[in-house]
């Protein structure tokens, strides 16, 4: 029997599973940095919201397909069927959470938020309406009010009136046993103790990473823009997206700020900024269709976070997101495709 | 001469896979025992029959003439007895009406008298009389579109094949550069333009070269899907953009194939009807891919039989794999309009099961008419059909197959825009 189906007959090789495997590599990068940085803990915490996240859509998958009745079969179908997604996802949630928060479930809950209901529940890959880490991890954030205090899940360095870079909420101590009352006591901590922590910051340390509080992927941002490279390379994301929401995020915020242009390259090297532009902002599921529609999106984020971070002095980019993940609808809506060879309607001449 | 053509930045890159059949001498397909003749091998009203049974007829004999202001006739391409004018099994799952003629044992061709230093109506008049279609695949009549209703200066020969594995343009314009020439000459002295230009993609070097040497304007194209349809190659070579809802005639631009143009050199200067043409029967299912010169009617088992026999074909396609039509069997003939038959492995047509739409964009981004495909298949799935032209300007679509090629999730694309549009047609 001879297979039949309309043109084209020739498909490329590029398959949703090898999009989602490069997104993975492009983020291994990032969870190295921050498994040297944060230690082991970093290293559980990535495991556990990986494994957690995939056996949340495996689990699902069975109930939904009556594995009781499939048997065999419907194991095989979900290995077809299987798309990396959920791992990603996974990765993701557990790159912004903090390395210290106080223990195994949260990443377990994060996941199991994410994937079974922000993503499964909507009727699984391609058709959930927010991004699944984004909301896994604002989840966890408004559940769990100790992480809101979290200096780490936090906005990291500010600069002070001499316009040097300090830490605002620096030194986040590494043991799981830490409290926010420890915070306030102790002045050397781990991290400090680790990477020699320097009161003041240069840029290169916000580059690197070095001896700053923030998420477990999001300090390094070598490591975050080496995957981002490797993603624009691959084709995956159109290179010029991620990069128009953070120059529009630190022109904003140098406009707020008096356009003093010192603010340009803390704002945008601090806190999540460049893992959720890279990696959570440019998921495809959760932006307009139309190269346009994205533009404007990412504009229309830069402008938020920035001014959202000068509103309340926290760190914002998570919440951006979420929020403009529910308008992608009405910016897909808005625009119409114009053909090749559209020739305007001419107004009639009036007589 | 060569001038550069202009960018297109849409369209997708495939992998060629021409290598099989490039640079091959076309072969002569051998003697035929039956030829099956469909009456309907162009654009426009099928033509009416005009031999019966039993009758003998020699190669060249009309044996369908043009039913319509849009029709073409049809010629014998073997001499023999007219065995039936009946139904037959097109290959596709259907039938079509055809002329079946049993091969005689002496062939003598019946052609029209040689031309000399003919007059445009008596070229236009030349043509319409030996059938001749466009043979890049739509299959237009040509003297329907050499007489366009308004003033042209510009002819363009389409060269460029930008379609994968076929490469029976390829070799024509190897081995019949100077008919292809005068050809041109002749289809533009019926237009009365001065301008010739000749589109080939650069993966043909040595016909670049070659038509370098003549009086002829080549414009070397990117190599780049699809090129070489009509809108993209017009604004490739000459900037212009032909506006939606109009003729590329009114851009003053006519475009025609370069085996076209070969066509058109036999008919006026051999006065030989279109009865053969270049077929490229490769893949990776066959045995030894070839460029093989068939008759028109020739049934694709004797060329598969040329070629050694097909080995593990999943997938059989007449014209290109892109825009190609898949087949059910051997029992397809050979048309005015087939480039070639594919014998397409499991492996070479990639065909694994949709998954669901990621919304990656990729069909929009590669969408050379600028449209977004995947509104169109949301709002078809859903019977929304004037939403589909209106989010997704499927009404627009040239049919391509550039976003369903490129789409990582597999979705069937092409198909729910061909819907949408027979839907938006059946309603209007």
């Amino acid at each position: 029997m001879r297979i039949l189906s309309t043109a084209p007959h020739i498909r490329t090789r590029r398959t949703t599973k090898t999009i989602m495997l490069d997104v993975l590599i492009a983020l291994l990068p990032a969870a190295v940095a921050g498994i040297v940085y944060f230690g082991w803990q970093a290293a559980v915490i990535i495991a556990i919201a990986m494994a957690s996240a995939a056996l949340t859509e495996f689990v699902w998958y069975l109930i939904e397909h009556k594995v009781w009745r499939g048997g065999r079969e419907t194991l095989r179908a979900f290995a077809v069927q299987f798309d990396f997604t959920s791992l990603v996802t996974g990765l993701l949630l557990a790159l912004c959470l903090p390395a210290n928060i106080d223990g195994w479930y949260m990443p377990l809950l994060g996941s199991i938020f994410a994937v079974g209901v922000v993503k499964m529940l909507f009727g699984g890959t391609g058709k959930n309406i927010v991004n699944p880490a984004i909301a896994g991890r604002i989840f966890l954030f408004i559940s769990f009010t100790a992480m809101t205090v979290y200096p780490a899940a936090n906005f990291g360095p500010l600069l002070d009136d001499n316009l040097a870079i300090w830490q605002t909420n620096s030194n986040p101590p590494i043991t799981p046993t830490w409290t926010p009352q420890d915070a306030l006591e102790t002045g050397a901590t781990q991290l400090g103790n680790i990477f020699n922590l320097k009161p003041v910051l240069s840029n290169l340390d916000l580059f690197l990473g070095t001896g700053v509080a923030g998420c477990i992927g999001e300090t390094c941002k070598l490591a975050l823009l080496i995957g981002f490279v490797y993603l624009c390379v691959r084709g995956v994301v159109k290179w010029y997206l991620p990069v128009l929401y953070i120059g529009v995020t630190g022109l904003f915020a140098v406009a707020l700020e008096g356009f003093n242009f010192v603010f340009f390259l803390p704002s945008i090297l601090s806190g999540g900024l460049i893992l959720g532009a890279c990696f959570m902002a440019t998921d495809y599921v959760t932006t307009p269709k139309s190269t346009l529609g994205n533009i404007i999106y990412f504009i229309a984020l830069g402008l938020l976070t920035a001014g959202l971070r000068k509103a309340t002095g926290m760190e914002v980019v998570s919440f951006c997101i979420l929020l403009m993940n529910f308008l992608v609808f009405l910016i897909d809506l808005a625009i119409k495709p114009r053909p090749f060879g559209y020739v305007r309607a001419k107004k009639e001449a009036k007589k | 001469m060569i001038i550069k053509p202009r960018a297109f930045f849409r369209g997708v890159h495939p992998d060629g896979h021409k290598s099989p059949t490039a640079g091959l001498p076309a072969e002569r397909l051998p003697r035929i025992a039956e030829a099956v003749i469909p009456l309907s091998q162009h654009a426009g009203a099928p033509a009416q029959p005009v031999v019966q049974a039993g009758q003998f007829v020699k190669r060249g004999e009309l044996i369908a003439a043009g039913g319509g202001a849009v029709s073409a006739n049809i010629h014998a391409s073997i001499a023999g007895t007219v065995k039936a004018v009946e139904e037959r099994p097109d290959g596709r799952g259907g039938s079509m009406q055809a002329v079946v003629i049993t091969a005689a044992d002496a062939q003598e061709d019946a052609f029209f008298a040689p031309l000399t230093d003919p007059s445009g109506e008596e070229i236009l008049e030349r043509i319409k009389a030996c059938g001749i279609v466009g043979m890049g695949g739509a299959g237009f009549p040509t003297h329907v579109k050499l007489a366009p209703p308004v003033p042209v200066d510009t002819l363009i020969l389409n060269g460029a094949e930008c379609e994968p594995y076929l490469t029976c343009d390829d070799a024509l314009m190897h081995e019949k550069r100077d008919e292809i020439v005068r050809g041109a000459a002749y289809m533009a002295k019926a237009l009365g333009v001065e301008r010739i230009l000749i589109a080939i993609e650069k993966n043909k070097p040595a016909a670049i070269a070659a038509f370098e040497q003549t009086e002829l304007t080549v414009v070397p194209l990117k190599k780049q899907y699809p090129m070489g349809a009509e809108k993209q190659l017009i604004y490739c070579c000459t900037g212009r953009k032909v506006p939606l809802g109009k003729l590329p005639a009114h851009t003053g631009v006519i475009v025609q194939n370069a085996a076209t143009a070969f066509a058109v050199c036999e008919a006026v200067e051999l006065g030989k009807p279109l009865i053969e043409r270049i077929v490229t029967v490769t893949g990776g299912g066959i045995a030894s891919p070839k460029n093989l010169v068939c008759p028109v009617g020739a049934p694709l088992s004797a060329l598969a039989e040329a070629c050694g026999g097909e080995t593990d074909a999943a997938k059989l396609v007449a014209g290109g794999p892109m825009t190609g039509a898949a087949l059910t069997g051997t029992d397809a003939v050979v048309t005015k309009t087939t480039g070639g038959f594919l014998f397409l492995t499991a492996k070479e047509t990639n065909s694994d099961a949709p998954t669901p739409c990621i919304n990656c964009g990729k069909c929009a981004q590669v969408c050379p008419m600028h449209l977004m495909p995947m509104q169109t298949e949301f709002y078809t799935d859903a019977k929304e059909y004037e939403n589909a032209a209106k989010y997704g300007g499927v009404l627009a679509c040239i049919e391509c197959g550039a976003c369903t090629y490129i789409c990582p999730a597999r979705r069937p694309l092409a198909q729910a825009i061909k819907t949408a549009k027979a839907q938006l047609r059946r309603n209007a």
